[in-house]
């Protein structure tokens, strides 16, 4: 069904089709970089020269490998909540709070109506996009893992912020739709921390996405996904991006139980540890999934996930 | 009805301020070898006693040391047992922070004590009482990667871990602390091991001496095992009412003889609760407690607040009892 959503949209991907998980890490020059910006020693025009110096490396480099469904690297974020954030109008910066150890980060805080303002991410998109003549994702937060790393002093609950996000996380998939893209990935790793709450958050995600003559992908992250399966198959994405190499693949026992229905980005490749798997040890994890989900093995995206995205488990953003 | 204002626990160690950032650069020092243990330990102390100031300050009867010097709540009591390592990150609860996961790999058995110097130290710098916090053995044990086959059943797992934890509860007690808090917010998600949690609590209470035990639960609704909380052998009770509307309700129709710590005020978020908002559930609670005592309290440690709006959430509590005697009651 989604193979055929991508033929309609002129995507000719090969039946197991290869991507990453979004973020690539930020090369020596272009971290010196944020640290001189952040200090006021160099000015946003030099940092952005950094950023698009080192997405043009990351294209490269994933057309080298031979990738087919290409990733902007994320140089321009520092963090995946914070830096839309930022730029949505009703946020305020928020205090520093400790995430683990000796580290500390700001906090956003919703103190207002949430409002888009304008593309965030669009002109990262068409910048990366401009690099290659594959396609390349969209990458977004979702409502929900916005809100959930967020205070909120202005809606009445957890579930009002989360739809106020949703409508405005919508004009960005729009403003990245008009651009031309045709994959977006809206990612929810904060979906599983409250199983409880997923009716809503699987409601906001629908109004992301509903109608959208796109490609969606969700990448959901750490915690307990035993508790929101089956249900997050009702997610209104068309692929969802899972890791699973690092937990030896016992969600493929829960896929046994109840057949995943979704299209899937199947992470096959462990970045929580510094060890290469050898190409065998690959195909092994890729035919004991096969087993589970063969019956219609129409579009899914073996994903090679990058390296910081070991941070982003640990910290719940990449940073 | 007594109404005693008392920390949930941990208290935010650093600020905005570049003056209240020296324990992060402290610490960095000393991770790079540039600081000694006993002067780090000296850092760790200033920021313990302007935790403590900060709670005294706001008006409260009864502070904690603010946790300064826990790296998080499971690994810094389950770091001191042996037969623990300290493993990697994993994110605690549905909160934005991370805790090392201990990984049990043989009998647990306390390597000495851990809290006492800290809460001496505290109470040295108290004008008030001073309340040791520790996660409990329930908890502890749920967060643990268990590679012993000694503890293949858990429940040997938290009965151990309770023995080593009574030993704490014993020392505290002799040296003078008279209530005890034990975290516990794990329980509620597992409403099947109230009975391992009591005999736990058992284990507990038998090292606590003239001292008070108070059994803290929080991330989670209370509201399924409600009933049966009353029941712990614990002399108080401190309950979370950020995840269930009709705690309250929920309260006044058990009308329970223990002692309660209503944690009314968000300890996660930082809206600022108003005064009135929590008089009006106090009014409902208040007249359906039996005991002649109550504590108010956030829902939870502070730290996963900024520390001025803690600071403010702290303030508020003595607002709110202001508040209370000036209304209508």
């Amino acid at each position: 069904m989604s193979r055929e959503k991508l033929k309609e949209l002129g995507l000719d991907l090969p039946l197991l089709p290869t991507t990453t998980v979004g973020s690539f890490p930020k090369p020596e020059t272009l971290r010196e970089a944020r640290t001189q910006f952040t200090r006021g020693a160099i000015s946003r025009e030099r940092l952005e020269d950094e950023e698009r110096r080192a997405t043009e490396a990351w294209i490269t480099f994933q057309q080298e490998v031979g990738l087919d469904l290409l990733v902007d690297g994320e140089m321009y974020r520092g963090d995946m909540v914070a830096y839309f954030a930022e730029a949505l109008k009703g946020f305020g910066r928020g205090g520093l709070v400790r995430s683990y150890g000796n580290r500390y980060y700001h906090k956003p805080a919703i103190v207002g109506e949430v409002k888009w303002e304008g593309p965030i991410t669009t002109q990262w998109w068409k910048f990366a996009q401009g690099l290659s003549s594959r396609p390349v994702k969209g990458m977004l937060t979702g409502p929900y893992t916005i809100m959930d790393w967020s205070f909120n002093e202005y809606y009445p609950d957890r579930k009002a912020a989360c739809f106020a996000l949703a409508k405005e996380i919508r004009k960005e998939v729009e403003a990245l739709g008009e651009a031309g893209a045709k994959v977006v990935q809206v990612d929810e790793p904060a979906l599983s921390v409250r199983s409880e709450e997923l009716p809503f958050a699987l409601e906001a995600m629908r109004v992301v996405t509903e109608g959208l003559p796109l490609y969606f992908v969700s990448h959901i992250c750490y915690g307990a996904f035993e508790l929101i399966y089956p249900g997050i198959l009702n997610l209104a994405v068309d692929n969802l991006d899972l890791e699973m190499s690092n937990s030896e693949l016992d969600l493929l026992e829960l896929f046994e139980k109840h057949p995943f229905s979704k299209d899937l980005s199947f992470g096959v490749l462990d970045v929580h540890s510094h060890r290469i798997e050898s190409a065998k040890k690959v195909e092994a994890r890729l035919r004991a999934a096969l087993r589970v989900l063969s019956p219609r093995p129409s579009g899914w995206t073996p994903t090679a996930a990058s390296r910081p995205v070991r941070k982003r488990r640990r910290e719940g953003r990449s940073r | 009805m007594d109404l005693k204002l008392t920390s949930a626990g941990s208290h935010p160690r650093v600020g905005d301020a570049p003056e209240d950032q020296r324990l992060r650069r402290a610490r960095r020092l000393w991770e790079e070898g540039a600081l000694s243990d006993p002067q780090y330990l000296e850092a760790q102390r200033v920021v313990t006693a302007e935790a403590i100031q900060e709670q005294v300050a706001a008006g409260l009867d009864l502070v904690t040391d603010g946790q300064v010097r826990w790296g998080d709540p499971i690994s810094h009591v389950a770091g001191n047992f042996s037969g623990v390592e300290v493993n990697g990150l994993l994110r605690y609860f549905d909160t934005n922070f991370y805790f090392r996961q201990p990984v049990i790999r043989g009998p647990v058995k306390r390597k000495g004590p851990l809290l006492i110097e800290d809460y001496r130290y505290a109470t040295s710098v108290s004008e008030r009482s001073v309340k040791p916090v520790l996660t409990g053995p329930y908890t502890t044990a749920f967060f643990s990667i268990v590679e012993w086959k000694g503890y293949r059943d858990r429940r040997v797992l938290v009965e151990d871990l309770a023995r080593a934890l009574a030993e704490e509860v014993a020392d505290l007690s002799a040296a003078g602390a008279s209530l005890i808090q034990i975290d516990e917010p794990e329980i509620l998600k597992h409403p099947e091991d109230l009975p391992l949690l009591a005999d736990a609590l058992r284990l507990l209470a038998a090292g606590k001496g003239k001292a008070q035990l108070a059994l803290y639960v929080y991330f989670g609704d209370a509201r399924p095992l409600l009933d049966r909380l009353f029941d712990l052998p614990v002399d108080v009770l401190g309950l979370d009412f950020t995840y269930s509307e009709d705690l309250a309700e929920r309260i006044v129709s058990i009308s329970p003889d223990k002692i309660l710590g209503l944690g009314l005020v968000d300890g996660r978020n930082t809206r600022l609760e108003t005064p009135g908002e929590i008089r009006q559930i106090l009014e409902v609670v208040l007249p359906s407690l039996k005991a002649d005592l109550c504590y108010l309290n956030p829902s939870c440690g502070l730290e996963y607040l900024p520390r001025g709006r803690a600071r403010e959430k702290l303030a508020l509590l003595s607002e709110i009892r202001r508040d209370l005697k000036g209304g209508k009651r």
